[in-house]
């Protein structure tokens, strides 16, 4: 595990154009960074989603600049937010575009995978990088390992001073877009038989850090997909895909429900706050749309059926909003109730965003029908946070388990 | 196992106390008693979300950095090993090779 052959990471750089003020925000407003990134986004986002694509310059430069990272300390070139201010930040992104507060999460996760579970000599190799401008996804999911990631097939087997990867992931977000790919498989040391799949649920699993370009990685993008089209979700085959064993991060394997529960948790926090943001950008349509639009003579907010929309949509962009900041104090305090808090916020938002995002397009009815529309967005872009990072049924189970766990 | 034994394999007062703080944690989360050499995450045993609780926790009250291989499921499984872990990683900090 020494000699990372990483040494010309670059430098951090944190010159935006001369135009773009950036600080870090202070304590829990991202103030002036929110500003920076509606300026780069709103007005565009609409676009990026019929086009199906980011525009890679932008995702570099606020990646050079440490935003798609946000909670990487600054001593590896990151914006050392706390959990809470990233989160407040996520949400104004997912507010905007939930196609580029997709790229954070995958680029987050990816981060807090490395900053987790790498070496200091890893997290100095990659952390770097990945608030350097370099792009990352993150991979669990297999045909046919989605909600049981136990059924994981991909390969990691030792050879000598590297690691031959072998198998296949699918929808693996920004992966289109992704200089690194944090992939997740089975470890194996030369020699041992690796032929029997799944045999053991708690067996020994690895997170390898592989360059998008090392010769038998293929990537291929998930044609159209329903919502956040922008993400480059892409498919990843792994064809003996030789890295240095030094990308191994940690150096040795770990039980797979621990390395992925922790992975995890950070794009649970992600995909939570993105909904808060998303809940954000519906309540702001409605309620525009509700007292410009008239009908019957009066404004549609007038209407009290009308009304109740804006109110449920209140309640619901709220109450994701308490149960983040819960999750994000957890987590910034070191509370072991983070783990579960975690879990709550990403099934409360993630619900209410699905359910406030068909609400909102109930308000604006044929103003927001077509694609692009920001509700038109939010509404296929929330229904599919209601099936990643642990789908509406994983998060009750889960959450069942928990209260299970605590009872005689 | 019999008692002459505890004075062969070091038990510091610090040791103790640990063991007692992690008995607390898992009687207080579940609800059930526990000895310090059960098996936590044996058949009927303890979830992976609560795995990561254990980490969590042991971070935030020993002041300590659990990273790498450190996080193998072995460190985890009993109180005892809990405990050996602890005391592993203070006395490294303590050496001044702490983790930021
Ligand atoms: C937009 C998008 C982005 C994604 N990004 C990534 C990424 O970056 N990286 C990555 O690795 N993967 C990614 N995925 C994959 C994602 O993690 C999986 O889609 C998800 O885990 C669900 O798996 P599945 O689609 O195979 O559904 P399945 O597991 O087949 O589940 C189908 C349905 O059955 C339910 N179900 C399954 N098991 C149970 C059970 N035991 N009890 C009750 N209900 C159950 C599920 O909740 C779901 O409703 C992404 C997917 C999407 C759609």
């Amino acid at each position: 595990m020494r000699d990372l052959p990483l040494s010309d990471s670059p430098a951090p750089d944190r010159e935006l154009s001369p135009d773009t003020q950036l600080s870090s925000g202070g304590e829990n407003s991202p103030g002036e960074p929110a500003a920076m990134v509606t300026a780069l986004v709103a007005g565009e986002a609409d676009g990026w989603d019929r086009a199906g694509l980011l525009p890679v310059a932008l995702l570099r430069k606020l990646g050079a600049a440490g935003w798609l990272c946000a909670q990487v300390p600054d001593a590896y070139g990151g914006r050392g937010l706390s959990s809470a201010a990233g989160g407040a930040f996520t949400a104004h992104v997912g507010s905007l575009c939930s196609s580029l507060r997709s790229v954070m999460t995958s680029q987050g996760m990816a981060a807090w995978t490395v900053e987790r579970f790498g070496t200091d000599e890893q997290r100095t190799a990659f952390l770097p990088r990945l608030t350097g401008g370099d792009l990352a996804a993150a991979g669990f999911s297999e045909r046919g390992a989605g909600s049981d990631l136990s059924a994981m097939t991909t390969r990691v087997r030792r050879e000598g001073d590297t690691v031959v990867l072998d198998g296949h992931k699918v929808w693996v977000t920004a992966a289109h877009y992704a200089d690194l790919l944090v992939l997740f498989g089975r470890y194996s040391e030369a020699g041992e038989d690796d032929g029997d799949a799944g045999a053991d649920d708690a067996g020994e699993a690895v997170a390898v850090v592989v360059p998008a370009d090392t010769p038998g990685v293929r990537v291929t993008r998930v044609a159209d997909p329903l919502g956040c089209r922008a993400a480059g979700h892409a498919d990843i085959t792994l064809d003996a895909v030789r890295v240095p064993a030094a990308h191994v991060l940690g150096g040795s394997p770990l039980p797979l429900p621990l390395l992925v529960t922790t992975a995890l948790a950070y794009g649970r926090m992600s995909v939570a706050w993105g909904c808060v943001g998303i809940l954000r950008g519906c309540l702001t349509a409605a309620a525009r749309h509700a007292v410009t639009r008239e009908q019957f003579g009066v404004p549609l907010g007038e209407h009290q059926l009308v009304a109740r929309h804006l109110a449920e949509l209140l309640v619901a962009e709220q109450t994701a909003t308490r149960a983040c900041e819960h999750a994000s104090r957890c987590w910034d305090e070191g509370s072991p109730e983070q783990v579960v808090a975690a879990v709550l916020a990403k099934h409360i938002s993630a619900g209410n965003a699905a359910r406030g995002a068909a609400t909102a397009v109930q308000v604006l009815a044929s103003a927001g029908a077509r694609d692009g529309h920001v509700v038109a967005r939010a509404h296929r872009d929330a229904k599919l946070m209601e099936i990643i990072e642990g789908s509406n049924e994983m998060c009750q189970l889960m959450l069942a388990r928990h209260v299970l766990d605590r009872t005689v | 196992m019999s008692s002459f034994d505890t004075g062969a394999t070091g038990t510091t007062e610090a040791n103790e106390a640990t063991e007692k703080e992690i008995l607390r944690f898992l009687e207080a989360r579940t609800k059930r008693p526990w000895k310090t050499d059960t098996d936590l995450f044996a058949s009927g045993g303890l979830s992976s979300l609560f795995a990561m609780e254990l980490v969590v926790h042991l971070e935030k009250t020993f002041g300590i950095s659990i990273r790498g291989a450190d996080l193998r499921l072995d460190n985890f499984r009993t109180v005892t090993s809990m405990t050996a872990l602890v005391e592993r990683l203070r006395t490294a900090a303590a050496g001044g090779t702490a983790d930021a």
